[in-house]
């Protein structure tokens, strides 16, 4: 029998003077899992850090079945049983899924017994109940799959305690449920998961308690099954949050006079990942583009803005337009923002302000010199629409929270006053109150006339948001929903099977 | 202001102003019109040179091919005059080797993808051979004193005022500047946020070639005569002066101020150690070891 409980009271830590994590007490039993929530910057990942031994902290303990473990030493803390699986991947994309789980203590010392470690991997994937191919190179897996590896890695080390960063934040719906479904094996086996996420459906789904951090205190822990959302939602943000989605008008309908076709996509076509594309979105309206991950969402919008070649027509306002690059298409009057914020979004060495900035530079320009004055006061009032502090404008980007980084890409390509702006998973990574905040913007910006395509995997965010909802699957669109005809079994069934 | 964030900030300042004082004190010599001169002189160029790197090296880029530039423009730079050119078409002749050189630098790296460091060695070679074969491997001396002017203290001191006030613009205060920082910061969030990311690049790689051009002339100008061999090493020199000066191998961080600095420390180290009598041998010795402190100072500062 495992025992497998972990145990970390008192923990404190800051950073330059600022307190992220003040007097922290936090547990996790075997057999148990334990979901840790709050908005980002609330002292999640520090606290988990902690645990796993990747930062120390100014003062507390942590204990593991009343073994006290080595502060700041993630190799021997690993060895005790506690194990982390970061958010970003630790995994050596050139090497096998079996030469990865056993990265470090392979079996046999001159001559490696690959057999005997494959044996042993699918094993551990079989225990889990999904269908990994252990010689496969990790680069070739899906990032579900190499999430599975990460857990493989964690199991075939005996460990007692699985700490799991947002393992859902990149996975669609399916995935999500596999992922739960193995959480729950893990539980079974009688370890201790820790299970951070935003998505209160899968804290309820598999949680047995909730801990909820604000501002690097514990504010809240309770059994999941004591607990409400509106509950948690207050324990989060420290106020009442009517709920995350605030409410939209539908659009007018013909009777008034219908709006004009903003962006028009047809016989789009870019690889396998995006096949005679067809779709339109007029001026006011969001169109949701919903989808599993890997349907060819993200592809359609980097195809519209000619980032991938494409062949197809994409008429902007009426007139035909073949963007080659996404300046071009920034200059034509559409901009994508994109999914994954920090490999393809932010520039985290630069601040905030020219991070706005960085498109639309001519404009603050005179014979090629730039006026700062006429630069800061462009981005005090951007900043102002999108709702960032004036304080964060001077801060380097990389140290924002989600939601703020989240607002300083809206304001970029704000800046160049749009008609068509493409959204590529407008809330991932960002906490509830910044995600409310999103879409009452997405809502001012369609009303003042702005056209705007949302690629989302959050169904309950592309049901209460868009208007429409045009469903992809296997890189082809697979169906059409007016927003009263749209439930989550209507969008489901046309995201998963023919 | 803790005194991690100042020395972040203003490591290699106080680094240059520390070892100024402390020669300054140890020794007679160093504080003297004709000597803090011949710090001037001798350290234009490779701050020149450095002035050019610091732009590839912004972008996460690097250009090996400099010291060859400096070759190869100073025998074009000399042959001119040799052939009777007037001074300043000489010194537009050594000025274009090296933007032909940045050119083919640029369309290498932007068309054909490969990396820098690796196009930038590769033309290291052949831009050492071409100076090599144009002048069969000999010295072109016996020039009319058309060009010695240059070599003075004033002279060479402007042109790096010029280069670097040039610079300074360019990097902080355009568009261009923006976005050299932002591609050397993430490549491709700046693809996507409309930089013309290959347009900048070009740009990048025949500025650096142009520096080392000029840079070659000057060296020329000191020897009055066009060596083939000139500028060996100084591709390293160059590097480490950026480094010492705070920019980032990686990209996306750092100032031409810095680069200024990075420069003159280097060259005062070896002022310093010259005036001493050190031994070249210990002064390569010397050299290693400030760049290895250097870059520990930065990982730690960063950390």
């Amino acid at each position: 029998m495992i025992l497998g409980s972990l145990s970390a009271s008192g923990l404190s830590k800051s950073y330059g003077g600022v307190p992220v994590l003040s007097g922290v007490d936090f547990d996790v039993r075997g057999g148990e899992v334990h979901a840790l929530v709050g908005e980002n910057g609330a002292g999640k990942s520090t606290l988990i850090k902690i645990l796993g031994g990747a930062v120390r902290p100014d003062a507390g303990r942590v204990v593991m079945d009343d073994v006290p473990l080595p502060l700041g030493d993630p190799r021997r803390i690993r060895v005790l049983g506690v194990s982390l699986v970061y958010q970003e991947f630790t995994l050596i994309p050139e090497l096998t899924v079996s030469e990865n789980i056993f990265l470090g203590r392979e079996c046999g010392r001159a001559w490696l017994r690959r057999e005997a470690m494959a044996r042993e991997a699918r094993q551990v994937f079989a225990d889990l109940d999904v269908d990994v191919p252990v010689h496969a190179r990790v680069t070739s897996l899906s990032v579900a799959h190499q999430q599975m590896v990460e857990i493989a890695r964690a199991l075939a080390s005996d460990t007692k305690a699985l700490i799991l960063d947002e393992p859902t934040a990149s996975l669609s719906g399916r995935e999500v449920e596999r992922l739960l479904a193995v959480v729950a094996r893990v539980k079974a086996r009688g370890l201790g998961v820790v299970f951070i996420s935003h998505r209160f459906e899968e804290v309820f789904a598999v949680a047995d308690r909730v801990t909820v951090l604000r501002d690097g205190r514990r504010v809240l822990q309770a059994p999941a099954a004591a607990l409400d959302r509106p509950t948690m939602i207050r324990a989060m943000v420290g106020r009442d949050v009517s709920e995350e989605l605030p409410p939209r008008a539908i659009m007018p309908a013909s009777s008034t006079a219908p709006r004009e076709v903003v962006l028009e996509v047809q016989g789009l076509t870019a690889g396998t990942r995006c096949v005679d594309v067809a779709f339109s979105v007029r001026s006011g309206e969001i169109v949701g583009l919903a989808g599993l991950v890997g349907a060819g969402r993200t592809s359609v919008g980097l195809a519209i803005v000619g980032a991938t070649p494409a062949s197809g027509t994409v008429r902007i306002a009426g007139s035909t337009v073949r963007f080659r690059s996404p300046a071009q298409a920034l200059a034509g009057g559409v901009a994508y923002l994109t999914e994954d914020r920090k490999r393809r979004g932010l520039f985290p060495l630069m601040t905030t302000s020219a991070n706005m900035t960085i498109s639309r530079l001519g404009a603050f320009a005179r014979l090629g010199i730039l006026s700062l004055a006429r630069e800061r006061e462009a981005v005090t009032s951007a900043a102002r629409d999108v709702g960032i502090r004036t304080a964060a404008l001077s801060q380097l980007a990389g140290t924002l929270s989600g939601g703020n980084q989240q607002k300083a890409l809206a304001a970029r390509y704000l800046l160049g006053r749009p008609l068509v702006l493409i959204l590529d998973e407008p809330t991932r990574g960002v906490d509830v109150g910044a995600r409310s905040e999103i879409y009452a913007l997405m809502n001012r910006l369609t009303a003042q006339g702005l056209a705007i395509l949302m690629i989302s995997s959050d169904l309950p965010e592309v049901l209460g948001i868009a208007d429409r909802i045009v469903v992809m699957r296997e890189g082809r669109v697979r169906g059409e929903l007016a927003r009263q005809a749209a439930t989550p079994d209507t969008v489901m069934a046309l995201a998963t099977h023919a | 202001m803790t005194v991690r964030r100042f020395l972040s900030r203003y490591a290699i300042y106080v680094a240059l102003v520390v070892e100024c004082a402390v020669l300054a004190l140890a020794t007679d010599a160093f504080f003297t019109v004709g000597n803090l001169e011949n710090v001037l002189r001798q350290n234009a160029f490779p701050a020149i040179i450095a002035a050019g790197m610091t732009f590839t090296i912004l972008t996460a880029g690097i250009d090996l091919s400099v010291g060859s530039v400096v070759g190869l423009a100073g025998v074009v730079c000399a042959d001119a005059i040799a052939h009777g050119w007037g001074l300043a078409p000489a010194i537009g002749a050594g000025i274009a080797v090296g933007v032909v050189v940045g050119v083919a630098n640029g369309l290498v790296v932007t068309r054909v993808r490969i990396p820098p460091f690796i196009v930038t060695l590769a033309m290291m070679l052949v831009v050492r051979g071409v100076a090599l074969k144009y002048t069969n491997a000999r010295t072109i001396s016996d020039l009319p004193p058309l060009l010695s002017p240059l070599s003075r203290g004033l002279p060479m001191a402007t042109a790096m005022v010029i280069v670097f006030a040039l610079a300074w613009v360019a990097l902080e205060r355009t568009a261009f500047g923006r976005h050299v920082y932002a591609i050397g910061g993430n490549a491709d969030a700046a693809w996507l946020s409309g930089v013309r990311v290959n347009r900048v690049l070009m740009a990048v790689y025949v500025g650096c070639g142009a520096c080392a051009g000029l840079a070659g002339v000057l060296v020329a100008s000191r020897l009055n005569a066009g060596y083939p061999r000139a500028g060996e090493l100084y591709e390293l020199d160059a590097v480490a002066a950026v480094v010492v000066g705070g920019t980032s191998l990686f990209g996306g961080r750092g100032s031409i101020w810095g680069t200024l600095a990075g420069a003159f420390f280097i060259g005062i180290l070896n002022n310093g150690l010259n005036l001493y009598n050190v031994s070249p041998y210990d002064q390569m010795i010397a050299k290693g070891v400030v760049l290895l402190a250097a870059t520990s100072l930065d990982r730690w500062r960063t950390e």
